[in-house]
């Protein structure tokens, strides 16, 4: 059954309304990021205490949902799980377009963006796990580019095929391994400090994907089961919230074992910032109404419900960006040698030109997504299937 | 060739700023952008309280992890064992200032500290620069991180590499009380007045700098992050305090 011939109508208006909303998203993005015109990243609110803010707690949620989209799609294009074919060419785009956001709002970031190009390649700084980190996403856009060009020509599972799924998917894992790497192996900021860190990247971005899985598949067919194929259904009912439940289990497990961890340790640099960030409200509600109800939520046969899969996905990736920003803002909040210029934690909320250049990227992921959307007949899977 | 380093004697530290005012002056740094500076804590609860003053440089690290993590190789270690940035190369991602344990580093684009700006009062000319003071390092060399900052890159302490480096071959220590010396020694060092800072080779046995470290048995701060300052500190204080949060 060709699958191909399914598309639903619900799909094109879908399409209509993210480009739409990915239009809307871009001119606000761009509005309220306008001071990076006028005062370069001086209208940032990082600096020497806090470096790296809300843009790059933005890169590392988008790329990591990434290679967790990039994961689901390798289930059936490398791995084999045929259940899986009938969206693994919506993920596949989806990984695409949020790389490419990802590496948007990460350039906006940068002081020198354009000299990253040369620099990195003509430095070779292989101690460097930014410099891997580069180099590992940008094999995974190019190898995803390359098998989306592929799977166009309906040209699924050659052996060429799979080689580059797989070269894909090896990037991809080395990418959020290595992302995890460049935060884990900061053991002069000890609340980063986690050898585990890498492993957590990887199977929290995994979570990410699968619930941008779950949104999206649902989105292009009218959040009605009616709308989608058999084969469609299937997965949507069957395997993706099993592995959606799994992922939400596996990686409460690890933020609440990274948070008593923490909160237990003797030293001041961990403890003090572990009360900090897991005791707020934001960190709470997302441990609770991020992970543990939408978990509750999938438990049962309510997951093969498009209603509960839609909230929880939204309450999981509202949760994980939150879980985000307080790892990645939390390691920078004990001030390093200042004495009594800074006699507290470093208080740090993002400015409206950190949120312009968050909403920038996503926007462009989301107009990237609806362009494939309307054009790359998504919904394609494999004859055989 | 030498392996430049530094001494500091907390006991002769008076705490007075002026390395620091003398680095901003010499280095054309921005107010907050303290490639030097002296950090105050105060620690103990009372009656038993202390006050403890502590001067910061960048400690050049042998093993440098800002060097390490720099994507770019912009950060590098020179061969006289100082830690520089070539601005050419910098692309601002800021990693080193992460990585740094010291947290010695600065990135040329951030929110200026005090109203009126001192970019807004001498404002670039079109240039690059991110300012334009009225007094200019006359050894501007981007490719040492020496000299008006550009936009979008990090900054951190030279060692005054444009004094230290012309240096004459082979001379021990350099020492302001010292006319052959004098020109090329560190302004930091230069300036201090109750003489609590040296400035020598680490590698020449008969240098001032170790014969004050075995001496006065010279300590290195944070040596378990295995960073191995070229900065000695002598005296009683060699330690910072322990983070803390303020009792509310």
């Amino acid at each position: 059954m060709n699958t191909n011939t399914q598309t639903m109508d619900s799909s094109g208006s879908a399409s209509m309304l993210l480009l739409g909303l990915g239009a809307v998203g871009l001119a606000i993005g761009l509005f309220a990021s306008g001071g990076l015109l006028s005062d370069g990243h001086a209208a940032f609110n990082t600096g020497s205490n806090v470096a790296w803010g809300l843009p790059v707690v933005a890169y590392v949620y988008m790329a990591l949902a990434s290679t967790g989209l990039a994961i689901v799609a390798s289930l059936a294009m490398v791995f084999g799980t045929k259940e899986l074919y009938p969206i693994a060419k919506r993920c596949l785009w989806l990984a695409i377009a949020l790389l490419i956001g990802a590496f948007i709002t990460l350039a906006l970031e940068l002081g020198h963006p354009f000299r990253l190009l040369w620099a990195v390649p003509a430095g070779m700084q292989t101690s460097s796990p930014m410099f891997w980190m580069g180099v590992w996403y940008a094999v995974a856009l190019l190898f995803m580019a390359i098998k989306f060009a592929m799977v166009m020509k309906r040209d699924w599972s050659s052996p060429g095929s799979k080689a580059i799924g797989g070269i894909t998917f090896a990037a991809e894992i080395a990418a959020a391994m290595t992302l995890g790497f460049v935060f884990g192996a900061m053991s002069m900021r000890p609340f980063w400090y986690d050898p585990m860190m890498p492993v957590f990247f990887v199977l929290s971005g995994l979570l990410a994907g699968v619930a941008f899985a779950l949104f999206f598949t649902n989105l292009a067919y009218g959040f009605s089961q009616d709308n989608m194929p058999a084969a469609v259904r299937r997965a949507m009912t069957g395997i993706l919230p099993a592995i959606f439940l799994t992922a939400i289990g596996v990686t409460a497990l690890f933020v609440i074992g990274q948070m008593v961890t923490a909160s237990y340790s003797n030293v001041n640099e961990t403890h003090l910032v572990a009360s900090h960030v897991y005791g707020s409200a934001p960190f709470q509600l997302a441990l609770w109404v991020g992970l543990v109800l939408p978990f509750a939520l999938m438990l049962g046969g309510l997951r093969k419900q498009v209603g509960m899969q839609v909230l929880a996905a939204v309450l999981v990736l509202v949760g994980l960006f939150t879980v985000r920003y307080g790892y990645i803002i939390g390691g920078q909040l004990v001030p390093m040698f200042k004495g009594t210029w800074y006699p507290d934690l470093i208080a740090y909320t993002p400015s409206a030109t950190e949120w312009g250049v968050f909403i920038i990227g996503a926007s462009a992921s989301l107009l990237i997504y609806a362009i494939g959307d309307k054009l790359f007949k998504l919904p394609d899977s494999p004859d055989e299937q | 060739m030498a392996k430049w380093g530094m001494v500091i004697d907390l006991d002769k530290c008076t705490g007075c700023q002026a390395c620091t005012t003398a680095c901003g002056m010499e280095n054309n740094t921005l107010p907050g952008e303290n490639w030097q500076d002296v950090l105050y804590y105060n620690v103990g609860t009372y009656p038993n309280t202390t006050m403890k003053w502590f001067p910061r440089p960048c400690m050049h690290c042998e093993d440098p992890s800002c060097v390490h993590v720099c994507p770019t190789r912009a950060t590098y270690k020179t061969e006289d064992g100082a830690v520089l940035i070539d601005w050419n190369k910098c692309i601002g991602c800021k990693y080193c200032m992460i990585a740094c344990p010291y947290g010695v580093r600065f990135y040329t684009d951030e929110k200026p500290l005090l109203q009126p700006a001192l970019q807004d009062i001498f404002p670039s000319n079109g240039s690059r620069h991110t300012w334009n003071p009225p007094y200019k390092s006359p050894h501007e060399d981007w490719t040492k991180g020496i000299g008006i900052q550009p936009r979008g890159v990090v900054s951190k302490c030279t060692f005054c590499y444009h004094k230290v480096s012309r240096a004459p071959a082979g001379v021990a220590d350099l020492d302001e009380d010292d006319p052959n010396t004098k020109e090329f020694t560190p302004a930091c060092v230069r300036t201090c007045a109750p003489k609590a800072r040296y400035f020598g080779d680490l590698d020449n046995p008969n240098s001032r700098v170790n014969k004050l470290i075995q001496d006065k048995r010279g300590v290195r701060l944070l040596e378990h992050t295995g960073n191995k300052p070229q900065v000695y500190y002598l005296g009683e204080h060699g330690t910072v305090p322990e983070f803390t949060r303020p009792k509310s």
